[in-house]
């Protein structure tokens, strides 16, 4: 087997032309979480789906969700998948039971608090935000910030490759990756695969599941809900190849938006604003001017090398700004009206009709979609 | 490979234990590891070359027919180790065309073969059919049938030991071969990755 994309192992779609990108500036995330449970009330309330989080935000430095994803393996080296770890059920943790009925009708008063109940599986242990807040760093020079992750719709989608039932792929339309969950036979090779650990498994079902980037929404010209309902207005939507996008100026004009762990070899469409930082203290409380409290070896360990320039550039346009210059840079990253951030994607759900059956798929699989098979 | 027969039983035989299965002639089937080199996909090649799977087997194998269905009951020694993540998983494999080449990989994509596919249930999973109708065209690429393939499968454990019998449509054994596939749950051994017999079984009508 030669490079990827031989035997149409990467799906369908690798570079799709109207490829839907997504850009978070993390300096602006506050660890709310609104994108998590926006997601969560929409898409992952079923049997088989407390414990899934498509949308999850984790503090960081920090073991993340599945605990200690990043060291899982999967990906792309060289052309060739990278074997990785499945993670578990408690790995992933979360979706727990609580002791309520202990609680408010056992009659043990103030002795029994409420605390999740250990089915045998593990899950009580681990949490999709189990370690907020921790961070690293040691007094007066701790730092933390948060990163918020989904699937990346991979222009190389491992998953897809991994899936020998062909029931993942990528849409040519817009590069979305899917999954046919009535052809998934819960194999589970792509959870493995997938360098970011963000594939759940619903064990009610049998069936592997992941963040579909909101299509539906994405069809009717409505942002996905993770961004929409972001309060911080800084997750930007659209397509990396209009070259009018604030997506494209951040990506690939100004280069300011990384994907997360590039070395894994999927192509990420999902990229970030790596965060800036405010100046370390020596010992005697003084400010180091010149080192950055979050240290740039630890970003670059999470965005590549390229994360270097990248902050470059923004203490750049931040010191043209404070000297009194304009920079379009940070305007756009400013953003002076949320629908700034969406492109075409600005229309309001509330505005949908909503009635049964009214709501348009306009893709669907493409015939002849290539499998691993 | 010796032959079987398929006598007609009554329905107590969809009961792995049921003593209408003890005058049931049956046949030790010995499988081998679905060969690494017929996986087509690139990641599993990568995850389990020279890992070790598909120790599985022999499968005593009986048949027999009931009213309009064809039953199968196999019956291994599975692994004593509860399950975890996968679970052990066993199937009857019917050539859809005469002379189709061995069952070793599970089918091709010119040569499909129905896969029944029995798969042992966690607790959280008792609300899933106990056994599948797929099409497989080849290691693990396995399609479920879109409709009329009604297949059931009921099961019991004696130990470490496996009985189960599949029921579906007799009509499946037209071309009077069939074959089988177990998979380790606890070595995780899924889809492709498994144990199959590396020739037909012929069914004397
Ligand atoms: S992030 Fe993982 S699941 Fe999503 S497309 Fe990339 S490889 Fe597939
Ligand atoms: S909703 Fe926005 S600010 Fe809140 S955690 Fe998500 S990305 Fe960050």
């Amino acid at each position: 087997m030669g490079a990827y994309g031989a035997n149409g192992d990467t799906g369908e779609g690798a570079g799709a032309p109207g490829q839907v990108a997504m850009v978070f500036d993390l300096n602006k995330c506050m660890g709310c979480q609104t994108c998590s449970v926006a997601c969560k009330v929409l898409w992952t309330r079923e049997e088989g789906e407390d414990h899934q989080w498509w949308m999850s935000v984790n503090t960081q430095p920090g073991l993340g969700t599945p605990k200690g994803w990043e060291e899982m393996g999967g990906g792309w080296l060289d052309g060739q998948p990278v074997p990785g770890h499945q993670p578990g059920r408690a790995e992933f943790g979360g979706g727990w039971d609580f002791n309520y009925q202990e609680v408010f009708y056992g009659g043990t008063g103030s002795s029994t608090h409420l605390r999740p109940i250990d089915h045998g599986d593990g899950n009580t242990g681990w949490g999709m935000n189990w370690d907020e807040d921790q961070g690293g760093g040691e007094y007066p020079n701790s730092y933390y910030f948060y990163l918020p992750r989904l699937c990346n719709h991979c222009t190389h989608p491992v998953c897809v490759t991994a899936c020998p039932s062909g029931a993942m792929y990528k849409r040519h339309e817009d590069g979305v990756v899917l999954r046919d969950e009535s052809a998934c036979q819960g194999a589970r090779f792509c959870m493995e695969a997938c360098p970011y650990k963000k594939i759940y498994f619903n064990y009610a079902r049998n069936v592997a599941q992941h963040c579909i980037m909101c299509f539906p929404r994405l069809e009717v010209e409505v942002a996905p809900a993770c961004a929409r309902q972001c309060p911080g207005r800084l997750v930007f939507v659209g397509s990396a190849d209009d070259d009018e996008s604030p997506i494209h100026k951040l990506v690939h004009q100004w280069e300011v938006a990384l994907p997360l762990h590039p070395e894994f070899g999927t192509g990420p469409n999902i990229f970030y604003v790596p965060p800036l930082s405010p100046s370390r203290l020596h010992e005697d409380l003084s400010i180091d001017e010149e080192t950055p409290r979050i240290p740039p070896e630890y970003l670059e360990s999470l965005f590549g090398p390229k994360v270097h320039a990248a902050l470059d550039t923004m203490r750049r346009e931040l010191a043209r700004v404070r000297a009194g210059g304009q920079s379009e840079l940070l305007d756009t990253l400013i953003v002076y009206h949320w629908s700034d951030l969406f492109g075409r994607y600005t229309t309001d759900p509330a505005t949908l009709d909503r009635s049964p059956g009214r709501v348009p798929v306009r893709f669907g699989r493409s015939p002849g979609t290539p499998t691993t098979g | 490979m010796g032959s079987l027969t398929a006598p007609e039983v009554g329905e107590e035989a969809l009961d792995p234990d049921a003593g209408a299965w003890d005058s049931i002639p049956s046949e030790g089937v010995p499988l081998v590891p679905v060969p690494i080199e017929a996986q087509l996909n690139a990641y599993v090649r990568a995850a389990w070359t020279g890992r070790d799977y598909g120790r599985s087997g022999p499968v005593e194998l009986a048949l027999a027919r009931c009213g309009g269905r064809l039953l199968a009951r196999l019956s291994w020694d599975g692994s004593a180790v509860p399950p975890g993540e996968f679970t052990d998983a066993a199937g009857l494999l019917l050539p859809r065309e005469p002379g189709t080449a061995s069952p070793v990989t599970m089918g091709t994509h010119a040569e499909p073969v129905s896969l029944w596919q029995w798969r042992d249930r966690l607790a959280s999973q008792q609300g899933l059919p106990s056994a599948k109708y797929l099409v497989s065209t080849g290691p693990g690429v396995f399609r479920p049938v879109p409709a009329g393939g009604e297949v059931s499968a009921r099961s019991s454990r004696a130990g470490a030991r496996w009985s189960v019998v599949l029921a579906g449509p007799a009509e499946a054994l037209a071309t009077g071969s069939v074959g089988v596939a177990v998979w380790d749950g606890a070595n995780a051994e899924r889809a492709g990755i498994g144990a199959v017999c590396a020739t037909w079984v012929e069914v004397t009508p």
